[in-house]
């Protein structure tokens, strides 16, 4: 059963107002309002950073890849945006040398934009327990090595308007296809694709069925992992804000006091790393015992949208 | 238990409806007035956004803070049933 082995998170030293942050956009103080009433107050910003520096940040915290670089067979990166770097440069390629994981197959998956990080965790499961099954006998189980964060460096790579504004951070997380700790005990996605962004024809029907689209989606991992809300401890969500998400708990019955949510005041939405960096919060306030069910959810809007929801035990 | 609404202030509801109704016209850039029993969406095409935009300028206008989080758009199919919710979902600011 795929499982979460391990996890670094690397988060900007500084903070900045979101009216700091994305000023010289141009936006009206009415925008600005709008973000704060959403509950977005400050994100993430290392300007001395490149996206090569935050990756090679949050990879540098784990410790459990050092002397098992062999055994990582897939490095993937998940992210929200097409393009995160100007050709040639290509940051993946280079953390995996600097890491020396040379020899495993690089890629990334932006297809289901922000939430393309439990896309990422699906997929690595998946490859590593075909890989498993033809594997030697003795042979050491093999990793994957999910890498998300991004920088902030185009317009819409730094807000959306009326709705989110990115922060900067990354992280890394070691997956295997049959660990014991944080075990994935189901996964459901609905690929929406009449919602696309390009167009913007149907935003205002996005915004109206969000709610609902992400508490169906949730609903169905906790039904396909035979559990009920009452079944979850903690909600790991996507920042995208916190308004959002009041909706969708009310819509869900969910108590908002078991989504970890402040993260989004303080942080923005850090692209796909939002559901790793809430993990890594719950984990420092003693959310989680062992045995607890959680819960991860993120909508990914672009070309297309994607519901995703991902239960997990831990 | 009473809801927010049965101690509504019919007062300030009104205040609200009056301001919310010269918001209105302005921010749709319509010429004709914006009545109470007008539809947001179908009649008067108000998107999320510009219903963003009026609740913060009846935040300046009306000197209060609304509890945007708390919006729900269903609830609210008229002007009067914003005028309501924001009526009933607001403190002095």
């Amino acid at each position: 059963m795929t499982a979460l082995e391990a996890l670094s998170v690397y988060l900007p030293p500084v903070r900045e107002p979101i009216r700091s942050a994305v000023g010289h956009l141009g936006l009206r103080d009415m925008d600005f309002r709008i973000f704060e009433k959403f509950g977005l107050n400050e994100v993430g910003r290392d300007h001395d950073a490149s996206l090569y520096d935050l990756l090679m940040n949050a990879a540098a915290g784990l410790a459990e890849l050092q002397g098992e670089e062999q055994r990582v067979r897939y490095v993937i990166h998940a992210r929200a945006m097409p393009v995160v770097a100007p050709y040639p440069v290509n940051p993946l390629h280079e953390v995996c040398r600097a890491l020396g994981l040379g020899h495993a197959l690089a890629f990334t998956v932006a297809h289901q934009s922000c939430a393309s990080g439990l896309l990422a965790i699906d997929l690595a499961g998946r490859l590593l327990a075909a890989d498993a099954a033809i594997a030697a006998d003795g042979e050491p189980a093999p990793l994957a090595l999910i890498l998300a964060g991004e920088k902030a460096f185009t317009r819409e790579a730094q807000m959306y308007t009326a709705t989110t504004v990115f922060g900067e951070g990354a992280s890394a997380c070691l997956v295997s296809a049959s660990g014991t700790r944080d075990r994935m005990l189901a996964y459901a996605a609905d690929v929406r694709g009449e919602f696309d962004s390009a167009t913007g024809a149907n935003d205002a029907r996005l915004q109206y069925e969000y709610k609902y689209s992400l508490a169906d989606v949730m609903r169905r991992a906790m039904g396909d992992a035979g559990l009920t809300l009452d079944d979850i401890r903690v909600v790991l969500p996507h920042n995208v804000n916190r308004k959002a998400w009041v909706a969708t708990c009310k819509q869900l019955g969910l108590p908002l006091d078991r989504v970890v949510i402040d993260n989004i005041g303080v942080l923005g939405h850090v692209f796909c790393a939002d559901m790793f960096i809430n993990y890594q919060t719950a984990r420092e306030r003693g959310l989680l015992q062992p045995g607890d069910r959680y819960l991860a959810a993120a909508v990914g809007a672009g070309g297309g949208a994607t519901f995703a929801a991902m239960v997990f035990e831990h | 238990m009473t809801t927010p609404e049965a101690d509504l202030d019919s007062e300030f509801r009104q205040q609200v409806v009056d301001t919310m109704t010269t918001v209105l016209a302005r921010l749709l850039d319509r010429p004709e007035p914006v009545t109470e029993s007008m539809r947001l969406m179908e009649e008067l095409g108000l998107s999320s956004t510009l219903g963003l935009e009026l609740m913060l300028e009846l935040e300046d206008q009306l000197l209060i803070l609304i509890d945007v989080e708390e919006m729900d758009p269903e609830c609210m199919t008229t002007v009067g049933d914003m005028a309501t919710f924001v009526a009933s979902h607001s403190r002095p600011g």
